[in-house]
């Protein structure tokens, strides 16, 4: 990860909600369109890519979010270390796909703030600023969606119940923070 | 405000998505062959039909994919919704 200077440096908590950043976590951008891509994908990572739609996939080290039908972000589910930039994952895939003329494979660790969102009052929150439907997503462990969360574009997984992960742009993540902050002070 | 089936990630709500004009617009094989005229009225010239219209939309803030919609301009009733390069359902 690049040494930025954060913008979220706390963890915020109120009545059913608890909001924090995790990082650093490695998160690539995959794109392809071919069958030999997804199977060099599940043979490369030990792990399918979700071919239905607002769906994801997971194994012990990564999971895998259904973005588009030829687009997939995957991230890895434990911190990795803050001075390293280089990821054991991302060269396996340039190798495998990019080399390969198989797809796209794009490093996307600094371009994504990821927020762990925790609480029964999640959905409460986002429905203050949303126009997205959460009644199937809430009860779908997995299910993700790509949205607007007070004009901005959130990429939001389900996780477990009352558990969410929320990918935002890190030049929007200080304004939506800062929002989240606001609504839920007064859910 | 309504809300739109995208044929990739569902029912989602109108400001997710952009309109992109009048869909099924054959580019001309020989551009270099046509009038000014011509050239103009394949560049600009647009239906603007009180009642049904098939257009181009984009999925922005969503999965990003192009697609197509009949829809009824005068009460923004969707007759139909589907990908780029399926034919259009009869009119």
């Amino acid at each position: 990860m690049l040494n930025y200077t954060n913008v979220i440096t706390e963890e915020k908590s109120y009545p059913g909600l608890q909001m924090k950043e995790i990082k650093p976590v490695m998160k690539l951008i995959l794109r392809g369109k071919k069958r030999e891509f997804l199977s060099a994908i599940g043979k490369s990572l030990n792990l399918l890519l979700p071919t239905e739609a607002n769906t994801s996939s997971k194994s012990e080290k990564l999971s895998a979010v259904w973005l588009s039908p030829d687009e997939w972000m995957i991230y890895s589910n434990e911190v990795s270390d803050p001075n390293i930039n280089d990821y054991e994952t991302e060269n396996l895939l340039n190798k495998n796909i990019s080399k390969a003329n198989l797809g796209a494979v794009t490093d996307v660790t600094d371009q994504f703030v990821l927020i762990n969102i925790k609480g029964d009052k999640i959905f409460d929150l986002f429905e203050t600023g949303s126009p997205f439907n959460f009644n199937d997503f809430k009860n779908k462990k997995g299910s993700v969606t790509q949205t607007i969360l007070v004009k901005i574009d959130v990429i939001i997984h389900n996780q477990n119940q009352n558990e969410v992960n929320l990918f935002v742009r890190r030049s929007f993540s200080q304004h939506l923070f800062s929002w989240m902050n606001d609504s839920a002070s007064r859910l | 405000m309504f809300i739109i089936n995208c044929p990739y990630c569902g029912e989602r709500e109108q400001s997710e998505f952009k309109a992109g004009g009048e869909a099924h617009i054959v580019r001309p094989k020989q551009p270099t062959e046509l009038s000014d005229d011509e050239w103009a009225e394949y560049l600009f010239m647009r239906k603007n039909i009180k009642g049904i219209q098939f257009e181009r939309w984009v999925h922005t803030h969503g999965c990003r994919k192009w697609f197509n919609m009949v829809r009824d301009t005068s009460n923004d009733e969707i007759k139909a919704v589907y990908k780029m390069g399926e034919k259009p359902p009869a009119k």
